[in-house]
């Protein structure tokens, strides 16, 4: 029991930072939050299509299901399923559910929610209650299938009230990205890890993140105002007043901040010793490039083609991605965009993409392997970008190489595109700059023989980190390893830039520590020479470069490599910054 | 040709969810309308929905009807399963 005026204090992993007030909002069961909203004329047909696809569906959950207890001799559970198959292809509730569309011209869960309630009255009405317990099954059909419906169409976290802290088990990269953070002011998770892609999700909209809380404890008590620290993991349910005004001025504090922030956009992103270093963005979105130019940013560092197309069932064409692509680049207005080939495998999929299970998909098929194996797949997309190319300044990038003949085989089928469409007369940039992602440390040791190859190389921090530390980074229980900081990662990243150095090609950041700005000073002395980071971090990054000295950032590298631990280089990293930018509370508290 | 015949259900349980599933089941190529009415309620024998929602108890007298090419066969396999108790 708890008492009206007592403060609960959980503890979680901080994943993205903020300060956030609000109401809890239990994100559970999917099939209680209905979607309403409606539909053209002309979409009436795939609405019901939509609806036969979800029956087909969840009829086959069920049979599967009846073959698993035929298995285990449960009989009368095969039956009752049986009945379940006959209820969810009823012809009178299939007919109704179609009319229904037609005539109101709303969506099928929507309609379909109308029909199961009519279904409830009636049940509701018989004396017999044995008949009126068949209402469960009713129930029970209408969740299968609307589960397959938001498989079809995105539905989650889109229709929330506002101020909405978000409790969960776990949170898919589609629950975060459907979250409208207009409405959504936190997330806490039991599961879930900082780099997974469901934080980078969280943390490129800027919404407090806080792992590994003990959400059943919470909710019990559900009216209360909730407040999430997302600096320190702390979690307050019902915080006195004391605490509430506390947090209040904090989180007013911390928007000044920012405010302040933004305002560096026209300012160059040069140390206050004229040291200037590119500062790029991470996009995935194309409504993205609208707060990359509010911000005053003249560079995308990194385009992940593959999150434009991982709500599809199927690969898009090369005309459909052709047009994507185009649409990014002519947005850019010549600026210079990066275009990443299709990172997929580890935890990314397309929906409905039939892929040979793995026992360990981060050390299986994915990304460049993929896309050497389905060179179908690859090519369609070098062509798409190809002809995208025109419209712009574009460089391409292959993710996740581990050895040269990767890379090489890479180039090998560029060129093959480069020559099919010259000879279909299509005009292509036949100089695009490549460029070679570093994330497995096999790559970062031969950094020579790749640089000898690409234009530039690019070093993604979270699988760097992930496989050179052998720590999968989404595993709450070893969250504790996983620590950029480590020794090893910063000699990787010295080898890497005194290689690319040497060969006379840039080398850029583009991973999670690119945009903590405790690590700006460092990268900077290691020699990097571009930052990519989600565009909200751009200010804050710009102006922690604009806060300190090439002399004094080498220095704190050189400092740094001598270090023999993660948790002092940290100490350092985070000392320095709190002298550089004292008003920063959130790393500084 | 159409068909018109009274059944009882002599199943203790009535016309619960397996039993429905069985008539739906035997109904599933047939060409013929085939409908339940009781007291005043008339529904379409091949929607496992509405026989359901039946509600009927054992004893209950039901007035089947079959309309169509295939009206001879199905009402025989009908009154059969009746007979029969759905094998209960």
């Amino acid at each position: 029991m708890i008492l009206d005026s007592q403060e609960i204090m959980l503890k979680g992993t901080p994943i993205c930072r903020g300060i956030a007030i609000g109401k809890p909002f239990f994100f559970t069961i999917v099939e209680d939050s209905v979607p309403e909203f409606s539909i053209e004329a002309s979409e009436v047909e795939a609405e019901i299509a939509r609806f036969h696809k979800a029956v087909v569906k969840a009829c086959e959950d069920i049979k599967l299901l009846q073959k698993r207890l035929q298995k285990e001799r449960i009989f009368d559970g095969v039956a009752i399923l049986d009945a379940h198959l006959q209820m969810m292809q009823d012809p009178l509730l299939t007919a109704n559910v179609e009319r229904e569309i037609k005539k109101s011209r709303k969506n099928v869960e929507h309609v379909f929610h109308g029909i199961i309630k009519e279904y409830q009255k009636k049940i509701n009405s018989i004396n017999d209650p044995f008949f009126r317990d068949r209402f469960k099954d009713v129930q029970d059909i209408f969740r299968r299938v609307v589960r397959h419906l938001k498989d079809n169409l995105s539905m989650g976290l889109t229709d929330i009230p506002p101020d909405s802290i978000i409790f969960a088990h776990d949170l898919t990269t589609f629950d975060t990205a459907e979250a409208n953070s207009n409405y959504v002011v936190a997330f806490a998770t039991k599961e879930g890890g900082a780099t997974s892609h469901a934080a980078i999700v969280a943390k490129g909209k800027g919404i407090p993140y806080v792992c590994g809380v003990d959400i059943e404890l919470v909710e019990t008590i559900k009216d209360v105002i909730v407040i999430v620290d997302g600096r320190t993991g702390d979690i307050i349910l019902n915080p006195s007043k004391a605490t509430l005004t506390k947090y209040q001025q904090l989180k007013d504090q911390l928007q000044l901040h920012l405010q302040k922030l933004t305002q560096t956009g026209s300012l160059e992103s040069e140390t206050y010793d004229g040291y200037r270093i590119q500062l790029s963005a991470n996009i995935e979105m194309y409504s993205e490039l609208d707060m990359l130019h509010q911000l005053g940013g003249n560079r995308v560092g990194l385009f992940r083609t593959e999150s434009a197309f991982l709500s599809r069932e199927t690969f898009p064409t090369e005309e459909e991605q052709y047009l994507i692509y185009r649409k990014f680049v002519e947005k850019m207005n010549g600026m210079p965009i990066v275009i990443r080939t299709f990172d997929l495998g580890g935890d990314k999929y397309l929906r409905n993409h039939k892929t040979e299970p793995e026992s360990n998909p981060f050390l299986g098929c994915r990304a460049i392997r993929f896309l050497l194996r389905e060179k179908e797949i690859f090519k369609t997309q070098l062509r798409a970008i190809l002809r995208a190319s025109v419209y712009g300044d574009v460089s391409l990038l292959f993710p996740m190489v581990s050895s040269l003949s990767e890379l090489q085989e890479a180039k090998r089928m560029l060129e093959e595109s480069k020559k099919e469409l010259a000879a279909q007369g299509e005009s292509i940039d036949s100089h695009i700059p490549i460029g070679c992602m570093i994330e497995v440390p096999s790559a970062a040791l031969i950094a020579d023989l790749l640089a000898k190859e690409c234009d530039f190389l690019s070093i993604g921090t979270n699988d760097l980190v992930q496989y050179s530390l052998a720590v999968d980074r989404s595993n709450q229980a070893l969250s504790d390893l996983y620590t950029p900081t480590h020794p090893s990662i910063l000699r990787l990243i010295r080898l890497v830039v005194s290689e690319a150095n040497h060969h006379g090609i840039p080398v850029a950041v583009c991973g999670e520590v690119a945009a903590d700005p405790r690590f700006t000073p460092l990268l900077l002395g290691l020699g990097v020479h571009e930052l990519s980071v989600a565009s909200r971090y751009l200010p804050i990054v710009k102006n922690a470069v604009r806060n300190t000295s090439i002399v004094a950032a080498t220095k704190l590298a050189e400092q740094a490599l001598k270090l023999d631990s993660a948790s002092s280089i940290e100490e350092l990293l985070t000392l320095e910054y709190r002298q550089n930018v004292p008003e920063d509370c959130f790393y500084n508290c | 040709m159409k068909l018109v015949r009274k059944v009882r259900i002599k199943n203790a349980l009535g016309l619960h969810a397996r039993p429905a599933t069985m008539i739906v089941k035997l109904l599933l190529n047939c060409k013929s309308e085939v409908t339940f009415t009781h007291k005043r309620a008339v529904i379409n024998a091949k929607s496992i929905l509405s026989i359901l929602m039946l509600a009927a108890t054992k004893n209950t007298q039901l007035t089947v009807t079959v309309d169509g090419d295939d009206a001879d066969d199905i009402m025989d396999k009908l009154v059969t399963v009746f007979e029969n108790g759905f094998g209960e």
